[in-house]
C-alpha cells in the first residue's frame, strides 16, 4: 500500500476513534466495549514486541501487568498517591521487575524459557492471590479511584463519565502503539528481528543478544504494567483472576490471531477477542472454544495472523500476486 | 508425630504417582518429538471428565470407565498429533502456541458440556477404609500408588524389551538414524503421543474421585509433572518417575512445617533454582535438543 494512503487511512481511523463518544453518544455499551479493547490491546503490544518481533514466547505475560496493576492500586488506595504519579511509578516497577525476572528467564532457551516464564507467572499470581495484607487476596483490592480531574484549557475535566475515561484509554493505547512503531522501525527493532531470525548469527555479528532480550523483556513488562494500571482504574478493582495463566494465554491469543510481528496485530487481535463475541452474543465458554480452535488454525494455515491476511487481501486487490513469506 | 509424618508420606506417594503419570507422558512425547506438550494438563482433565461420564452414564464399573477413558484419550491424542503437531513439526514456537490453543479449546469445551462447577465422582474404593496401626486411609490411595507403579513397570518392560519400545527409544535418540534403519518414525510419533495422553487420562480418572472433577484439575499436575521432568533431567524416563515422586512426597511432608498457601510457589521456585544450578537435573542425564 502506498505510504500516503496508509497515513490517510490511519488518520481517518484516529479521527473516527476520537469522535466515537459523539457518534455513539446514546450507546454507552459500545464505548465500554471499546475501552475494554484498549485495555486488552495495551499489554498485547508489550507481548508483540517480545513474541512477535524478538521471538520470546512468554507464558506469564499478564503477571507483569498484574505487578503494575497491584503496585498502582496499593499506591492509590493505601498510600493515597494520585493516579498520574501511581501510573508512572507502577509502569517503572513492572519494567524493573521485568528486567530482573527477565535476566533469570533469559538464561534459558526455547522450552526452558517457556517453562520458566510459566512457572514465575504462576508464582506471581499466587503472591497476588495469597498476600492478604497487601493485595487483599482472592477477593481483590477494591475502591481504586478514577484519575483525579485535571484542568484542561481552563475547564475542569473529570474522568468519572465513561466518555471521558474513553479518551484517556484511547490516548494511552495510541501512545503505546506509537511507541511500538518507534521501537520496531528503529535500529533496535532491526536488531530484535535479527535475534528472532537467527540468534547465533546475530551474536556472531557482534550483537549483545542477552542485553537486547533483557531490554525488550523489561519494555514489554513495563507496557504490560501500564495496561494493568489502565485496567484497574477502569474496573475500579485489582483482582488476581485478571492476571492468571488463562489471561496470559489470552494475551498470546490476541497477539497471534491479530498477527505476531505486525504493528496493527495487537489492535486487530484485541478487537476480535473483545468486541466480536459481545456483538455475536455467544456464551463465554463457546467463545473461548472458538478462539482456541482459531488459534490452532492460525498457526497451521495463516501464521501471520489477521494482519497478514489483510495485507494479502490488499495486495490482491491492488492486482499483485501475494508474496509468500516464510 | 510419626503418624502424621507417615500419613503425609502416603499422601505424597499418592500425589507423586499422579505427577508421575503426567510426567511420563510428557517426557515420552518430548523424547521423540522434541516438544513440550503444554496441553497435557487439559488432556488429564478430559480423562477425568470422560471417566466420570462413562461411570455415571454408561456403565457401572469404575475400572471399565477408566479403560474407556484411556482409550478415548488415546484416540484424541492420535488426532492431535496428526492434525496439529505433525504439520507443525520443526517449528517449536508454533507447536507451543497451538498447544495453548488446545488448552483454551478443550478446557472450555468441557465447561460448555459439563458446566463450570466441580462434579462429584463417587466410587466404592474411596469409601472402603484400611487401617494400619493408628492410620486410616482409603483403598483408593493405595490403588493409585499400586496402579502407577504397575504402569511404570509395564512401560519400562515395553520400552526395554519389545521391538516397538526399542523403536521409540531409537527415535528419541536420533530421528534421522532411526529413519535410516527403517523405523516407521511417523508411527512411532503418533503411538508415543497416544501412550502419553492415555497415561494422562489414567491420572485424571484416578484423582477425580478424591478431589472432584473440575475444569482446572489438570493445571497443577501439568506444572508439577513438568517440575518432575526437570528435576529428573529432561528426557529421562526413570528421572521423570523419581522426580514426580520426590515432588509429591516433599510437598506433602512440607505441609507439616510450612503454610500451604505458597506450597506450589515454593515447588516452582525450587524448579527454577534447579534449572539454574543443575540444568541436567538431579540425576545427571544430558539435555537434548537444546543448545
Amino acid at each position: 500500500m502506498p505510504r500516503a494512503l496508509t497515513a490517510t487511512l490511519l488518520l481517518a481511523l484516529l479521527v473516527l476513534l476520537y469522535a466515537m463518544p459523539r457518534i455513539a453518544a446514546g450507546e454507552p455499551y459500545a464505548l465500554h466495549v471499546l475501552v475494554l479493547c484498549f485495555v486488552y490491546a495495551v499489554p498485547a503490544v508489550g507481548l508483540n514486541l517480545m513474541l512477535g518481533y524478538t521471538g520470546l514466547v512468554s507464558l506469564g505475560h499478564m503477571a507483569f501487568a498484574g505487578i503494575g496493576a497491584y503496585a498502582a492500586a496499593v499506591m492509590m488506595v493505601d498510600a493515597k498517591i494520585g493516579f498520574w504519579a501511581a501510573l508512572a511509578l507502577a509502569t517503572l516497577a513492572s519494567g524493573a521487575a521485568g528486567a530482573a525476572i527477565g535476566l533469570v528467564c533469559l538464561r534459558f532457551r526455547s522450552h526452558f524459557f517457556m517453562i520458566v516464564t510459566l512457572a514465575l507467572g504462576l508464582v506471581l499470581h499466587s503472591v497476588m492471590n495469597n498476600w492478604d495484607d497487601v493485595t487483599r487476596g482472592a477477593a481483590g483490592l477494591g475502591g481504586v479511584p478514577r484519575p483525579a480531574p485535571i484542568e484542561l484549557a481552563g475547564e475542569r475535566y473529570s474522568f468519572g463519565p465513561l466518555a471521558n475515561f474513553y479518551y484517556l484509554a484511547l490516548t494511552a493505547a495510541v501512545l503505546v502503539f506509537a511507541l511500538q512503531r518507534l521501537v520496531v522501525r528503529s535500529d533496535v527493532g532491526r536488531i530484535l528481528s535479527a535475534i528472532r531470525q537467527d540468534e547465533r548469527l546475530a551474536r556472531a555479528r557482534g550483537v549483545n543478544a542477552l542485553l537486547y532480550k533483557t531490554a525488550v523483556f523489561a519494555l514489554g513488562s513495563a507496557i504490560a504494567g501500564f495496561g494493568g494500571v489502565l485496567q484497574v482504574s477502569f474496573l475500579r478493582v485489582a483482582a488476581p483472576a485478571s492476571f492468571n495463566l488463562a489471561e496470559s494465554i489470552n494475551s498470546v491469543l490476541i497477539v497471534i490471531v491479530g498477527g505476531a510481528g505486525s504493528l496493527a496485530g495487537p489492535a486487530l487481535g484485541a478487537l476480535l477477542f473483545v468486541a466480536l463475541p459481545e456483538y455475536l452474543r455467544v456464551a463465554s465458554e463457546w467463545r473461548l472454544v472458538i478462539f482456541g480452535v482459531m488459534l490452532v488454525a492460525i498457526t497451521l494455515f495463516a501464521p501471520r495472523g489477521l494482519a497478514g491476511l489483510a495485507a494479502d487481501l490488499v495486495r490482491r486487490i491492488a492486482g499483485k500476486t501475494p508474496q509468500e513469506r516464510a | 508425630m510419626t503418624d502424621a509424618l507417615l500419613e503425609q508420606i502416603l499422601n505424597g506417594l499418592m500425589m507423586g504417582s499422579i505427577y508421575v503419570l503426567v510426567a511420563l507422558g510428557m517426557v515420552l512425547i518430548y523424547g521423540v518429538m522434541h516438544v513440550v506438550n503444554f496441553a497435557h494438563g487439559v488432556l488429564f482433565t478430559a480423562g477425568g471428565y470422560l471417566a466420570h461420564f462413562f461411570y455415571t452414564r454408561v456403565l457401572d464399573s469404575y475400572p471399565l470407565a477408566i479403560v474407556l477413558s484411556m482409550v478415548s484419550l488415546a484416540l484424541i491424542g492420535i488426532a492431535i498429533e496428526r492434525g496439529v503437531f505433525r504439520p507443525l513439526s520443526g517449528n517449536l514456537r508454533n507447536q507451543v502456541i497451538a498447544s495453548l490453543g488446545l488448552i483454551l479449546a478443550i478446557e472450555n469445551l468441557l465447561v460448555a458440556l459439563w458446566g463450570p462447577n466441580a462434579l462429584q465422582f463417587r466410587v466404592p474404593t474411596t469409601e472402603t477404609m484400611v487401617s494400619v496401626g493408628e492410620l486410616r486411609f482409603s483403598v483408593h490411595h493405595l490403588g493409585i500408588i499400586v496402579i502407577t507403579l504397575a504402569m511404570v513397570a509395564l512401560l519400562g518392560v515395553f520400552l526395554k524389551f519389545t521391538r516397538f519400545g526399542t523403536a521409540i527409544r531409537a527415535t528419541s535418540q536420533s530421528r534421522e538414524a532411526a529413519m535410516v534403519v527403517g523405523i516407521p518414525v511417523k508411527r512411532v510419533h503418533w503411538s508415543t503421543f497416544a501412550i502419553g495422553t492415555m497415561l494422562a487420562a489414567l491420572g485424571g480418572a484416578l484423582i477425580g474421585p478424591l478431589f472432584l472433577v473440575f475444569p482446572q484439575m489438570g493445571d497443577v499436575p501439568l506444572i508439577k509433572g513438568l517440575a518432575g521432568i526437570l528435576l529428573g533431567g529432561m528426557g529421562s524416563v526413570p528421572g521423570a518417575v523419581a522426580g514426580g515422586m520426590i515432588i509429591g512426597v516433599v510437598e506433602s511432608v512440607s505441609t507439616l512445617f510450612l503454610p500451604t498457601d505458597y506450597r506450589d510457589s515454593i515447588a516452582f521456585m525450587v524448579m527454577v533454582a534447579i534449572l539454574l544450578v543443575r540444568p541436567q537435573g538431579l540425576f545427571g542425564v544430558r539435555m537434548r535438543g537444546e543448545d
